[in-house]
């Protein structure tokens, strides 16, 4: 048996090959159904693995998504589900995983750092490096004030116990890892990665 | 506490194991027929379809009455359950030729009213065809080689190999050891014909890949390319207003596509049946410059 062809090429089903195919051949006129090809344009869609933000739990999530990625394409997540593949979940999710197509769509979803300074009822935009400062500004000064470097007894403790750091739920254990040496090393105690609590 | 587990195979209280295999059924080819006749109502391609439906009602006549197969030997089997390997593989299993009275069964069922003068023509030719020309045939769809086979004879002929493999696959069952490649069926070694998205009991949510011949089908995760593996560039190509029961799987990484049937979406799709009635989601995604990874053998496509 000689077999020199590329199997892929013949699994190609294509309109310029309908008139060579086992339909042709077999008298069925493939004019009609050529002609309904010619009517339908494609829609790309994607689907994504991703984790659930809400807990630590970790649940894995599918969502659709329109648009093909490409830089003027208008694109929009339009579903959202439970992974079935995933070892923690197998697919189900919580009220709130259940919700998560909401969350991502909800105008009250929060885009950029803002800021309600003391004695105002309004939220304010402000730019990353702005929060970042700021952020540090306070904890810095708190530092300064709380830190106790030996407790009542003189035994070395090191820890700064007016100040709590809530990280993100779907971390990673690498992000994990960092979190918690910036964290434990400016002597915190007090930090958790639910977002839910 | 006793743990109460539901019967469709779903557990409360626990997380239900992955199904890795679902073994081909009885009822597999009578499956077919029957939504090929429920496509074959509306569209452009009702007399192909018809023609489909009749051909599937005949593999389903020739399975029922099918005698029993030599089974591979035991070690045989042990062996490729240790190593992975793909026990009914074509190249491997050497095919009895009770495959032909097979062939000779389901030509004789097949309603000869359902089909055009050429199709009439292809069953008294391959009727009284010479064994030799039949095994020709066979070696050289088994090795995907179609050209070589007469385009209006290799569908059936092609079709008496999946009643041969569905009946040998029914006659081991499982299990059979993990594969190596998830591109390829476990069982038989052959390319996928199409993908599903199952709804039912513990598979709720899966994707499993349908055998081209065979008819088993295997767990592969979902979101990732059927050929190469690449969980890279996946995208979903479907017709656009077509509803979104049915969509090409394409990988940027390896330019190829197998169609996915969501059958939540679709309660009653029968990947190979509904693969045939959906031809011009293929025409259009080669036109992408994808390369479709596993053959309907109910289809021989022509040259391009």
């Amino acid at each position: 048996m000689s077999v020199n062809v590329s199997r892929r090429q013949f699994f190609k089903v294509c309109a310029a090959g309908m008139g060579g195919s086992s339909l042709a051949a077999l008298g069925f006129a493939p004019t009609a159904a050529l002609a309904e090809v010619r009517e339908f344009k494609l829609l790309r869609t994607t689907e994504t693995r991703n984790t659930c933000t809400y807990c630590s739990v970790g649940c894995g999530i599918i969502m659709y998504g329109l648009g093909d990625g490409a830089k003027n394409a208008h694109a929009e997540i339009v579903h959202i589900e439970g992974d079935a593949d995933h070892p923690v979940n197998r697919g189900t999710l919580c009220p709130k995983g259940a919700a998560l197509l909401d969350f991502v769509h909800a105008p009250s979803r929060l885009k950029y750092p803002e800021v309600r300074m003391p004695g105002s009822s309004e939220w304010k935009r402000i730019s990353w490096d702005e929060a970042l400062d700021r952020i540090a500004g306070h904890m810095k000064e708190d530092r300064d004030r709380n830190f106790e470097a030996k407790n009542a007894e003189g035994a070395t403790v090191n820890r700064w116990l007016t100040t709590g750091v809530l990280a993100a739920s779907a971390a990673s254990n690498e992000t994990g890892y960092i979190t918690h040496k910036v964290v434990r090393s400016l002597g915190i105690l007090g930090f958790d990665n639910q977002a839910r609590v | 506490m006793s743990q109460r587990t539901i019967t469709d195979g779903s557990a409360g209280g626990r997380i239900a194991e992955i199904p890795h295999l679902r073994p081909v059924q009885a009822g597999v080819f009578a499956e077919r027929a029957e939504r090929l006749q429920q496509l074959a109502r509306s569209g452009a391609w009702q007399p192909y379809l018809r023609w489909a439906a009749a051909l599937s009602a005949a593999q389903h006549t020739a399975l029922r009455g099918a005698p029993a197969l030599p089974r591979p030997s035991e070690d045989v089997l042990a062996h490729c359950f240790e190593h992975a390997m793909p026990p009914l593989s074509p190249e491997g299993h050497p095919r009895n030729s009770l495959w032909r009275t097979m062939l000779y069964d389901m030509l004789r069922a097949v309603d000869t009213a359902a089909l055009p003068p050429a199709a009439n023509s292809s069953v008294e030719a391959l009727l009284h065809s010479e064994d030799a020309r039949l095994e020709a045939a066979a070696d050289a769809l088994l090795a995907g080689a179609f050209t070589e086979v007469d385009a209006a004879q290799a569908p059936f002929v092609a079709a008496a190999l999946q009643v041969y493999w569905a009946k040998l696959a029914l006659q081991i069952g499982g299990p059979v050891g993990v594969p190596i490649a998830t591109r390829l069926c476990p069982l038989c070694g052959s390319h996928p014909v199409a993908s599903v998205v199952r709804i039912d009991g513990a598979a709720y949510g899966l994707r499993y890949l349908v055998c081209s011949l065979c008819a088993t089908e295997w767990h592969m995760v979902r979101v990732k390319c059927s050929a190469c593996a690449s969980t890279k560039g996946i995208s979903y190509l479907g017709i656009d207003g077509g509803g979104d029961a049915v969509k090409a799987e394409c990988c940027d990484e390896c330019h190829t596509y197998l169609k996915i049937f969501y059958l939540e979406k679709e309660t009653s799709a029968v990947p190979a049946a509904d693969d045939l009635a959906t031809l011009a989601l293929d025409m259009l995604v080669d036109e992408e410059g994808y390369h479709r990874v596993g053959p309907n053998l109910l289809f021989v496509p022509g040259a391009a």
